[in-house]
C-alpha cells in the first residue's frame, strides 16, 4: 500500500480566501493510501519546504501530492525538493488549487468542493505512478555545420574558436555560398569579396575546422549529443593531397560549360574552380562534361598537371562520424521566376535579368569585369528598370512572404548603376519600401537623392519594341499609367529554400513550414533551435534574411552549440514513452506517428512458450523522445505507455473524478 | 426494440453538471492558468485533467468518463500548427473527428463531447468554452447512459402467433449426414 | 477441373514437395451443406478438402495459429486475401510466410436458409487481390450499390432512437469476444479487455462495460477493417456489428478520402496515424 503525503497550501489568502483548505485536508485524510495531510500558509517558502521534507522522513511517505499553485509555476521546485528526500522526484502530483480553482471561483462552498475533487484526482494518480530516473547521455564534443555560406562559416568559426571541433559540409566545390557572388554589401558598400573571402580562408585554415567541400549528408541516426552522420564526398577526380591549385589544367581543358557561378553569363571549363578565391583552392572535374570521363578520350588535364594529381578513377567516399550537435545553414536560392511571370517575358528577353545576375555584372571579377553591359549586345544600358517583389508578397504567383533583403539591395543596385553610368536613368517599381535596420533608411534616401526614380506600383507587362524593353506599369501615387522604355530590366526575385532541403530535413526530422523553410522550436523564444534537440538553425535556412541578420543568427546558433558541447553529459527527461515488449506486436504505427523519429522497430529474440522467437518490437530512443505520448494512442494493445502520464494513472484519475 | 425505462426519473433539484476537461499542458492548461491570473470567473463544474498533448488523448478515457457518470467531456489542445510536439494535434483532430461522429451515431448529444483548440494566450476562450459547455450540458440534463442490463419486453415476433412461438425449431435435431 | 479438384491437387503437391508445412481449406461438416475450416499437414488428407458455396469461414486468421510449423498454404477468396494483406501490413505475418491459392468466389450461402450470406451480399471484392496461383477462373458477382446503406438507415433515426438501439445491442452482448477472435485486424498480443492493470473495462457483463468494449473495438479496428463481415456472422447474439464498423469507415471515407483497407500490401500508415494540413477544421 502506498503511503501518500498531502501538502495543502493557503498561499496566504490566495487559496484560503475562496477554498476552505482545512475542509479539503479533512477530506484528504479519508482517501485510501493517504497517511499524512498537512496545511501550510506558504508551502513553497523555505520553512514550508522544510516542513514537507521533515514530514516525508518522519512519516515514511513514499509519494507526494501538493495542493498549491499551478504545476507550471512550481512543479520544478517540488521535484527539486523531493530529490533531497527518499521520495523519487517523479512520485509527485500537483493539484492546481490556485489558478484553476480559488482564483476563478467566488463561492467558497463551490470552490471547496472543486478543490476536494482536484485533490482526489491527484491522490488517485499519484498512487499509480512509479519512480522514474533520468539517464545520462554522453555528449560528443564535435559539431557538424551543413552549408558553407556566410551563416555556416560564422557558426563554424564561433564554435571552433570556443575550442570545439567542427566539420562543415558544403555541396558546392567551394565555401562562400551566395555572399561571395555579391559585389558590394549594403549599407556600408564594403566589397563583399573583401569581407567574405578572408572568412573563407580563416575557415579553411582553422585547426579546429574540417571542410568537406563537394559533399552531402547521406544519412543520419542518433540523437542529441550522439548524431551519427554519414557524409558522401563526391568524386572530385583530383587528389587534393597532390594538387597545388596552380590552375594549369583549367587553362588547357577543351570542354566549355555554362558557368553557374556567373549566373550563366559566361563559360567555364569542365575541370574548374568555382571562382579564383575558392576555398579549398583546388579544382574538381565536372564528370558530366568531362570528355575523358564521358567518352574516354582527352586526358589533357592529366598531361599538363605538374604533380600528377588527376585521378580519373576517383569514386564517391562515404565517411561516418559522430557529432554532438548539428547546425543547418543550408541557405536559400532565388525563385525560378520564368514560369511564374510570362508577362515579364518568361525568360525570352536576355536583358531581363535577376538581381544576382546584376551583382555579377557589376562585380569587377564578373564576366564584364565590372562594366554594366547588357547581356544581349554588350551595350551599356542607358535606362534601367528595377522591379521589386518579383515572387515575394505575391500569394497568387509566388510567395506570400516578404523576402526582407530586396528593398535594400534594389536601392544598392540603383545606386551602383547610377554610380557607374552617370548619364543613365534608373526607375524602381516598388510596392513598399521597407528599410528597418541600422543605416538602412539613410542608404535608401541617398539612392533617391542620387536620382533613382521610385514608382509605387507593379509592372504589369514587359515587351520588346525594337531595341527597347517596354515596361508598362502604374504609378499608384499619381494613379497614372506609366510606360518606361528600358534597355535592361532587373528583377529582384524572392528567396526560396535551397534545393534538396526537403529530403535533408526529413532525414533529420526537422520540420518545414508551408513555404519550405525550416521551422524553429519557438518563433520568439527559441528562434535558433529546432524541435529536434541538438539541431540548430543559422541564416536563411530558417527564412529570408540579410547578411547582418544571418551572421547574428549564426552566432546565436553557435552559442547554443557551445553551451551543449560544454557539457560532458546530458540528463534525459524520464517522462518518456516506454515499450512493454511482451505486448508489442511491432506493427510500427507508433514509429509512423512519432514526430521525433524516436521509435524504431528492431528484431529481437525472446523465449516464448519454451521456444526461441525472433520478432519485431518497438524501441524508444530516450535521447530523442520528448514525451508527447502520441504513440501511446496508436498502440491498441497499450504496449506503448507514457511514463508520468500512464494509461493506468489517467484512467484512475478519471474514475476518481467520476465519484464526485 | 423497447427497453424498459430506467432513467426516467426527474432531474434532482441540486443537480449540477459534471464536466471533465482534458487539457494539453502547453496550450490549454496554460490558457486556463492565465484565466486564473486574470481572475476570470467561470463555473466550477469543470475539472481539468492535464495531459502532455492532445495527441495523448485516448478515446477510451472519454468512454470511461461518460460511462462512469460524467455529464460532459471537453478535450482541448493547441491550435493546429502550434503543437508543442509539432504534430500531435493533427492526429488528435482526425481521431476526435471520427470518434465524435461515432459517439453521436450511438445517440450521444453533441454538446456532451466537445473538442476545442485553445492557445496559451486565450484565457477568454477557455472561459467561454467552459461556460458554453456547462450551459450546453445543463440544458441536456444528467447523462442518461444505461449502466445495468435492463429488463426487456420480449421482442414481438415477426408473425406474432402462438403456434410459431411454440414450434420446435428444426435446428435442435439436425439430420446428421457425415457423422 | 473444378476449383475443388485443383485445390486438392495443389494442396497435395505443395505438401509433398515440402514447400509448405500446412494447408488451410475447408472440409465437409457434420451437417448438410455445412463446412468447417480444415488444417492439414499430411498430403494424404488433401482429399478431405472441399470448396462449395457453403464455405462461410474466412481462413486467413488461422494462419497465425499454425505459422510456427512453417510456411502455410491456404485457399483465398476476396475476403481471405484482404485479410492476409491486412495481416502483412500489420506485420503479423510476412508475405513469404504464406502460399496463396486463389479462387473466385461466387458468394456463399447460409446453410440453413440457402439464402446468400449477408456478408457476401455486401462484398465488393469477391475475387482474390493477392495470390500465388489461381484455382480456376475469377467469379462474377453483383457489387452492392450502396456500401453504407445500413449506416444511413441508423443515421436516419433520432438521437433518442439511436441511443435505445445501441443500448439494446449492448444489453444483448454477452462479451464472448467471438468478434474479436475472428477479426483479422484484431491481432494484439494481448487485447485491452484482458489488461487488468489499466482495468480499461470491468469484468461485469453490463451495458456500460459492453459499451466500452463495443466503442473501443470499433476505434481500434475502424481504420483497418476489411469489411469481411465475419464479426457479424460469428456473433452468437446476431448483433449488427458492421453497422458500427461501417460508420467509422464511412466517416473516414467522407473526411479523409476514399478508404478501403487491405487491398494492397503497403507500408503506408493507416488513415488515423497520418494527417493532412488541409484536414477539415471543426474544433476552432
Amino acid at each position: 500500500m502506498s503511503r501518500i503525503g498531502v501538502f495543502l497550501c493557503y498561499c496566504g489568502s490566495n487559496i484560503a480566501g475562496t477554498v476552505d483548505v482545512e475542509a479539503v485536508a479533512e477530506m484528504a485524510r479519508t482517501l485510501p493510501g493517504v497517511v499524512y495531510v498537512e496545511t501550510n500558509k506558504y508551502t513553497c517558502s523555505d520553512p514550508g519546504q522544510e516542513g514537507v521534507k521533515n514530514a516525508i522522513i518522519e512519516k515514511g511517505i513514499d509519494r507526494v501530492v501538493v495542493g498549491p499553485c499551478s504545476p507550471r509555476m512550481h512543479e520544478p521546485t517540488w521535484r527539486k525538493l523531493l530529490a533531497d528526500t527518499p521520495v523519487n522526484p517523479y512520485m509527485l502530483e500537483v493539484a492546481n488549487l490556485r489558478e484553476q480553482c480559488s482564483w476563478v471561483h467566488k463561492d467558497k462552498a463551490i470552490a471547496t468542493e472543486k478543490a476536494k475533487d482536484l485533490v482526489k484526482m491527484a491522490v488517485a494518480k499519484v498512487a499509480r505512478l512509479s519512480p522514474l530516473h533520468s539517464t545520462e547521455i554522453p555528449v560528443h564534443k564535435k559539431a557538424l555545420v551543413i552549408g558553407g555560406g556566410i551563416a555556416g562559416m560564422q557558426t563554424a568559426l564561433d564554435i571552433a574558436d570556443a575550442g570545439f571541433k567542427v566539420t562543415i559540409v558544403e555541396r558546392e566545390t567551394s565555401l562562400g555560398g551566395k555572399m561571395v557572388m555579391l559585389d558590394k554589401t549594403f549599407p556600408t558598400m564594403d566589397c563583399s569579396a573583401c569581407i567574405c573571402t578572408p572568412k573563407m580562408s580563416e575557415v579553411g585554415n582553422h585547426p579546429n575546422i574540417t571542410v568537406k567541400s563537394y559533399s552531402e549528408v547521406e544519412s543520419v541516426s542518433g540523437y542529441i549529443g550522439n548524431f551519427e552522420v554519414t557524409i558522401r564526398e563526391k568524386a572530385k577526380y583530383i587528389d587534393y593531397t597532390k594538387c597545388t591549385g596552380c590552375g594549369a589544367c583549367e587553362t588547357k581543358c577543351p570542354s566549355k560549360v555554362i558557368n553557374e557561378f556567373e549566373q550563366g553569363m559566361s563559360k567555364r571549363t569542365a575541370i574548374y574552380k568555382m571562382f579564383p578565391q575558392a576555398v579549398p583552392s583546388k579544382p574538381v572535374i565536372d564528370a558530366e562534361h568531362c570528355r575523358m570521363l564521358q567518352e574516354g578520350k582527352c586526358g589533357v588535364c592529366a598531361k599538363v598537371c605538374p604533380t600528377g594529381a588527376i585521378n580519373y578513377q576517383d569514386e564517391d567516399k562515404l565517411t561516418t562520424e559522430t557529432y554532438g550537435a548539428i547546425v543547418f545553414a543550408t541557405g536559400y536560392k532565388l525563385i525560378d521566376w520564368k514560369p511564374l511571370y510570362p508577362e515579364y517575358g518568361g525568360g525570352k528577353y536576355p536583358d531581363v535579368i535577376t538581381g544576382l545576375q546584376f551583382e555579377r555584372l557589376v562585380n569587377a571579377s564578373g564576366p564584364t569585369e565590372g562594366h554594366i553591359l547588357r547581356p544581349s549586345d554588350n551595350k551599356e544600358p542607358k535606362s534601367v528598370v528595377i522591379i521589386k517583389c518579383v515572387g515575394s508578397r505575391d500569394p497568387n504567383k509566388g510567395k506570400a512572404y516578404c523576402s526582407r533583403a530586396c528593398c535594400m539591395y534594389s536601392a544598392k543596385h540603383a545606386h551602383q548603376y547610377l554610380d557607374k553610368v552617370p548619364d543613365g536613368r534608373c526607375y524602381v517599381f516598388y510596392m513598399d519600401v521597407r528599410t528597418p535596420g541600422k543605416g538602412y533608411d539613410e542608404f535608401y534616401m541617398n539612392t533617391v537623392h542620387d536620382g533613382a526614380q521610385y514608382l509605387r506600383g507593379r509592372v504589369s507587362k514587359i515587351y520588346k519594341e525594337g531595341d527597347k524593353l517596354i515596361c508598362k506599369g502604374e504609378d499608384t501615387l499619381t494613379s497614372q499609367q506609366v510606360t518606361v522604355a528600358a534597355d535592361m530590366v532587373v528583377l529582384e526575385t524572392a528567396m526560396v529554400p535551397a534545393d534538396g532541403i526537403d529530403e535533408l530535413a526529413a532525414k533529420f526530422t526537422v520540420g518545414r513550414d508551408a513555404d519550405g523553410w525550416l521551422v524553429e522550436a519557438h518563433a520568439k523564444l527559441r528562434p535558433v533551435e529546432t524541435n529536434t534537440a541538438g539541431i540548430y538553425l543559422a541564416g536563411t535556412a530558417q527564412g529570408p534574411k540579410d547578411i547582418p541578420d544571418s551572421v547574428c543568427q549564426a552566432g546565436a546558433a553557435a552559442s547554443k552549440v557551445i553551451g551543449l558541447l560544454n557539457k560532458d553529459k546530458l540528463e534525459s527527461n524520464p517522462q518518456i514513452s516506454r515499450v512493454n515488449e511482451a505486448l508489442c506486436q511491432g506493427d510500427g504505427a507508433c514509429a509512423n506517428i512519432c514526430p521525433y523519429g524516436a521509435i524504431s522497430i528492431v528484431e529481437k529474440q525472446f523465449r516464448e512458450n519454451s521456444r526461441k522467437v525472433t520478432r519485431p518490437v518497438a524501441q524508444v530512443n530516450p535521447g530523442l523522445c520528448q514525451g508527447c505520448g502520441a504513440c501511446t494512442v496508436t498502440c491498441r494493445a497499450g504496449a506503448m505507455d507514457l511514463m508520468g502520464y500512464t494509461n493506468e494513472s489517467i484512467m484512475r484519475e478519471v474514475d476518481a473524478l467520476c465519484q464526485w | 426494440m423497447p427497453v424498459v425505462e430506467n432513467n426516467a426519473n426527474a432531474i434532482p433539484e441540486d443537480w449540477e453538471p459534471k464536466i471533465i476537461a482534458f487539457c494539453c499542458h502547453w496550450c490549454t492548461y496554460t490558457g486556463a492558468d492565465l484565466a486564473g491570473l486574470n481572475r476570470m470567473n467561470y463555473p466550477a463544474n469543470v475539472r481539468v485533467l492535464r495531459i502532455p498533448c492532445s495527441g495523448r488523448m485516448n478515446p477510451q478515457y472519454v468512454i470511461e468518463a461518460l460511462n462512469k457518470g460524467c455529464d460532459g467531456v471537453l478535450v482541448c489542445g493547441c491550435h493546429p500548427g502550434d503543437c508543442h510536439y509539432v504534430t500531435g494535434n493533427y492526429y488528435a483532430r482526425r481521431r476526435m473527428m471520427i470518434f465524435k461522429r461515432l459517439l453521436e451515431y450511438e445517440g450521444l448529444e453533441p454538446g456532451r463531447f466537445q473538442v476545442k483548440w485553445i492557445s496559451g494566450a486565450e484565457a477568454g476562450k477557455f472561459r467561454d468554452t467552459v461556460m458554453k459547455a456547462v450551459e450546453d450540458v445543463r440544458a441536456l440534463g444528467p447523462i442518461n447512459l444505461t449502466r445495468e442490463i435492463p429488463y426487456f419486453e420480449l421482442p414481438a415476433m415477426p408473425d406474432d402467433d402462438e403456434e410459431a412461438f411454440n414450434a420446435v425449431p428444426e435446428e435442435v435435431f439436425p439430420e446428421e449426414v457425415n457423422a | 477441373m473444378s476449383a475443388q479438384e485443383i485445390i486438392r491437387a495443389r494442396a497435395k503437391e505443395l505438401l509433398e514437395s515440402g514447400e509448405i508445412a500446412t494447408f488451410i481449406g475447408w472440409e465437409a461438416g457434420r451437417f448438410t451443406n455445412q463446412t468447417t475450416p480444415l488444417v492439414i499437414t499430411d498430403a494424404a488428407d488433401a482429399g478431405k478438402l472441399v470448396f462449395n458455396e457453403y464455405c462461410a469461414n474466412t481462413l486467413a486468421k488461422y494462419v497465425t495459429d499454425v505459422l510456427a510449423r512453417g510456411k502455410v498454404g491456404l485457399v483465398v477468396r476476396g475476403c481471405d486475401s484482404r485479410a492476409i494483406v491486412r495481416l502483412i501490413n500489420d506485420k503479423v505475418i510476412k508475405r513469404e510466410d504464406v502460399y496463396l491459392v486463389g479462387v473466385g468466389c461466387p458468394g456463399m450461402k447460409d446453410r440453413k436458409t440457402d439464402e446468400p450470406l449477408k456478408k457476401c451480399t455486401e462484398c465488393r471484392h469477391n475475387n482474390p487481390l493477392v495470390f500465388d496461383e489461381m484455382a480456376g477462373e475469377n467469379a462474377e458477382k453483383a457489387v452492392p450499390e450502396d456500401r453504407f446503406a445500413e449506416v444511413k438507415e441508423v443515421e436516419a433515426m433520432t438521437a433518442a432512437e439511436r441511443t435505445r438501439y445501441f443500448e439494446s445491442i449492448y444489453a444483448k452482448c454477452i462479451r464472448c469476444y467471438a468478434c474479436r477472435d475472428v477479426c483479422p485486424c484484431c491481432t494484439c498480443r494481448e487485447c485491452f479487455v484482458d489488461q487488468r492493470r489499466e482495468n480499461w473495462v470491468g469484468k461485469q457483463n453490463n451495458v456500460a462495460e459492453n459499451r466500452f468494449y463495443g466503442l473501443t473495438r470499433v476505434m481500434h479496428i475502424g481504420d483497418r477493417c476489411i469489411e469481411c463481415g465475419e464479426c457479424e456472422r460469428v456473433c452468437p447474439m446476431d448483433l449488427p456489428l458492421m453497422k458500427l464498423n461501417r460508420k467509422v469507415i464511412q466517416d473516414m471515407n467522407d473526411l479523409f478520402g476514399e478508404f478501403e483497407s487491405g487491398l494492397v500490401i503497403s507500408a503506408e500508415p493507416s488513415v488515423l496515424t497520418t494527417y493532412e494540413l488541409t484536414d477539415r477544421e471543426e474544433f476552432m
